[in-house]
């Protein structure tokens, strides 16, 4: 009987520590599975290199949704924002993939606009900005720049 | 009574459609143009500079459109002034911005070899035309206009040069201008940017 009980115990610990395990994954992976309401809005870049599904959706700082899904379409990134719900986007915003620090991960940063018509769910943001290619700078850099007279 | 609405459903399809040129047109157009009138023997030398300035002017106020731009380029500060404030800002930011690139225009086209029109996406009542601009020195630069459907034609509200876009650019450095004086202290210095006119 007492065997029982304690096994009863150590399955019981178990259970709780697999089901911390799983919060833990979710919240690790920053799955929103949990997460109701809100909205979607596309945005098409031609560079979106190391933004994720999950990656954040920032204004000021502050987060105001998720990457939902990133697909090709035309040779370029098509990427679905999931917004919170409350946050209205004018349709001159504008989204830009910027970068947390020097070598952290990317997000979409959002800079409000000024128009009077917002953007409404299952809309599209047509001001975006991609993802700093440093690479290409470099280059650039290395074999002439157009801003430079001609000797 | 039937005649009458086949004639009215005629009449609103014919309003109702869209801008006859296509965006990207719009923009081949206005580019050779320009290029036509800079490549032209007559109109070279530093006596002729001004004159070149003037006719690239007058192409980009054609083609641009000046009060969604300079409304997008002011981004939320844009709400907090009033219809006049909003009418000048408007004339300082199209001179300020016609100024600033006719002069890059006329300085370095000699660098230019070729001008690579790559295509046109229209999307409701926003068009992106993007080309690349190869120079003699064999470097590509994409630039993409960004248009919105005007009454009879596609306007350009926003270029991205290299992947940087002249709104986004602009919106950041004029807040934090405001943000650092006042709106007056970013008139001030838009004012100052702007070339003393012979």
């Amino acid at each position: 009987m007492q065997k029982q009980r304690f096994e009863f115990f150590v399955g019981l610990f178990m259970a709780i520590g697999i089901l911390c395990l799983a919060f833990l994954s979710v919240r690790i992976a920053r799955n929103e599975f949990f997460a109701a309401g809100g909205y979607e809005v596309q945005a098409v870049f031609t560079d979106c290199s190391g933004l994720r599904s999950g990656s954040t959706i920032m204004i000021a700082g502050v987060e105001i949704g998720r990457v939902k899904q990133i697909t090709l379409e035309d040779y370029e990134a098509k990427v679905i924002l999931k917004l919170q719900p409350g946050v209205v986007l004018q349709k001159d915003a504008i989204a830009s993939i910027r970068t947390k620090g020097l070598i952290g991960e990317k997000y979409v940063e959002i800079t409000p606009g000024a128009a009077d018509q917002m953007i409404p769910p299952g809309g599209t943001l047509h001001g975006t900005e991609p993802a700093m290619d440093l690479e290409g700078m470099i280059s650039k850099f290395v074999q002439g720049n157009l801003s430079k007279p001609a000797n | 009574m039937k005649r009458i609405a086949t004639i009215a459903l005629v009449f609103l399809a014919f309003v109702g459609t869209a801008p006859a040129v296509s965006p990207l047109e719009e923009v081949k157009a206005t580019t050779e143009k320009i290029l036509l009138v800079l490549k032209d023997s007559k109109m070279q030398g530093e006596e002729k500079k001004s004159e070149r300035r003037k006719l690239v002017r007058d192409e980009m106020e054609k083609r641009f459109a000046w009060e969604e731009s300079a409304r997008a380029c002011l981004g939320r500060h844009w709400i907090k002034r009033t219809p006049a404030e909003k009418a000048e800002f408007v004339k300082l930011f199209s001179e300020f911005l016609k100024d600033t690139y006719s002069d890059k225009v006329a300085t370095y086209y000699g660098d230019l070899e070729k001008v690579d029109y790559q295509g046109e996406k229209i999307q409701d009542d926003y068009a992106s035309v993007k080309l690349v601009l190869k120079t003699k020195a064999k470097v590509d630069h994409p630039l993409e206009y960004r248009m919105e459907k005007a009454s009879d034609d596609w306007k350009v509200y926003d270029v991205v040069i290299e992947g940087v876009s002249m709104v986004k650019n602009y919106r950041d450095q004029f807040d934090a201008i405001i943000a650092k004086s006042s709106y007056e202290g970013l008139l001030k210095e838009i004012k100052a940017k702007q070339p003393v006119k012979p």
